[in-house]
């Protein structure tokens, strides 16, 4: 990510109120994370699978915090069962950040099926999503993000794809 | 040892402000009948109860939080152990009731009824505090130390299967436990949770 997507996705988390960020490790997502990490605004648990995120950010969610989960795109994957098994059964907020690779550009061949799995994947889970692919899209992206998981008890994503993971 | 023994000795001991984080079978619906609180967030599913108890540990850090894992539950996210060791918590007791098997999914063996030892994992993952008990007497000491001594706990309780009669049914489901669990914390912490309209916007 180059620095503006970054600033854009740290304003948007700060405008909306999150102040907790779990996170699995991603290439995507690195200079996001070492940003966050260091930032005294978040509460930062960074964790070893995204299934175990979700988990962390149902917890701080519980306990006061306003959680966001950082996502690799196959990371989904991996989410998609505490996601159906903590937030689908209790209905529980938590707002994604996902980088959309596999999307059309992607010109990566490991990166193709994630074409197939990512936004399919988001309806089956029901979770709303936005995909945003300009910079100055991206902090009102979750502003919004954030107000609909909060108030409608269920997880919202931003997937990001365009010049703002580039 | 009967893991009803132990979980009706660790009540005992138990402050009432203490947040109580269960897994889902036997050990929610035995936990519930010997201490109903809305302090308890009950039925964490497969593999998830150690990350919300670790959500919940960092997110309040001057509460108490005990982890009730089953063997089978921890197994499948062993990972959990090491991201909770690396937040230095002092505020974790996680008891690991093993009874070396999948007693909720019909009894089949785990993997600690071979060879894998859930402290010695723990501890190689950075918990400074992990042990094994195989006695009710031990089960008390070590139990009622972790509650007295902030850090990071993790307890292998070694028990039997098999569960109590006339156990009350849970009748609680995710929803009614999560609207109990975060009304307990916006009035016990001064803060809200459930916002039907999001205002901080």
């Amino acid at each position: 990510m180059e620095p503006a997507a970054v600033d854009a996705v740290v304003e948007g988390l700060k405008k909306s109120g999150v102040d907790f960020i779990s996170l699995m490790p991603d290439s995507d997502f690195s200079v996001l994370q070492d940003r966050v990490a260091k930032d005294k605004d978040f509460t930062y648990v960074p964790v070893s699978n995204e299934a175990i995120g979700v988990a962390v950010c149902a917890g701080a969610y519980l306990s006061g915090k306003r959680p966001a989960l950082l996502v690799p795109t196959s990371g989904l994957l991996v989410a998609a069962w505490p996601l159906t098994s903590i937030n689908m059964a209790w209905s529980l907020p938590l707002l994604l950040l996902i980088p959309y690779r596999g999307d059309l550009g992607d010109a990566f061949w490991m990166m193709g099926p994630y074409k197939d799995t990512t936004e399919p994947l988001l309806k089956v889970l029901n979770v709303p999503y936005a995909v945003i692919s300009k910079n100055d899209e991206v902090a009102k992206a979750i502003v919004d993000a954030q107000g609909s998981t909060i108030s409608w008890q269920r997880p919202v994503a931003v997937l990001l794809t365009g010049e703002t993971i580039k | 040892m009967k893991r009803f023994d132990c979980l009706k000795s660790l009540a005992a001991l138990l402050d009432p402000s203490t947040i109580v984080v269960t897994n889902v079978g036997p050990i929610c619906r035995e936990w519930n009948a010997l201490r109903p609180s809305d302090a308890n967030l009950l039925q964490v599913n497969l593999g998830l109860c150690a990350g919300v108890g670790l959500g919940i540990a960092v997110s309040l850090p001057h509460r108490q939080v005990v982890m009730l894992d089953g063997d089978g539950n921890l197994l499948l996210n062993l990972a959990s152990l090491a991201d909770l060791a690396n937040q230095n918590l002092n505020n974790v007791v996680h008891i690991v009731l093993d009874n070396e098997s999948y007693e909720g999914g019909g009894g089949l063996k785990s993997a600690t009824a071979g060879k894998a030892d859930l402290a010695g994992i723990a501890r190689s993952s950075g918990v400074p505090n992990a042990s094994t008990v195989t006695s009710l007497e031990q089960f008390e000491t070590v139990a009622r130390q972790s509650l007295s001594t902030p850090g990071h706990h993790f307890i292998v309780a070694k028990v039997e299967k098999g569960s109590v009669d006339k156990l009350p049914t849970l009748t609680l489901d995710g929803k009614e436990a999560k609207y109990r669990f975060a009304r307990h914390i916006e009035k016990t912490e001064g803060v809200q949770i459930l916002r039907p309209r999001y205002t901080h916007l």
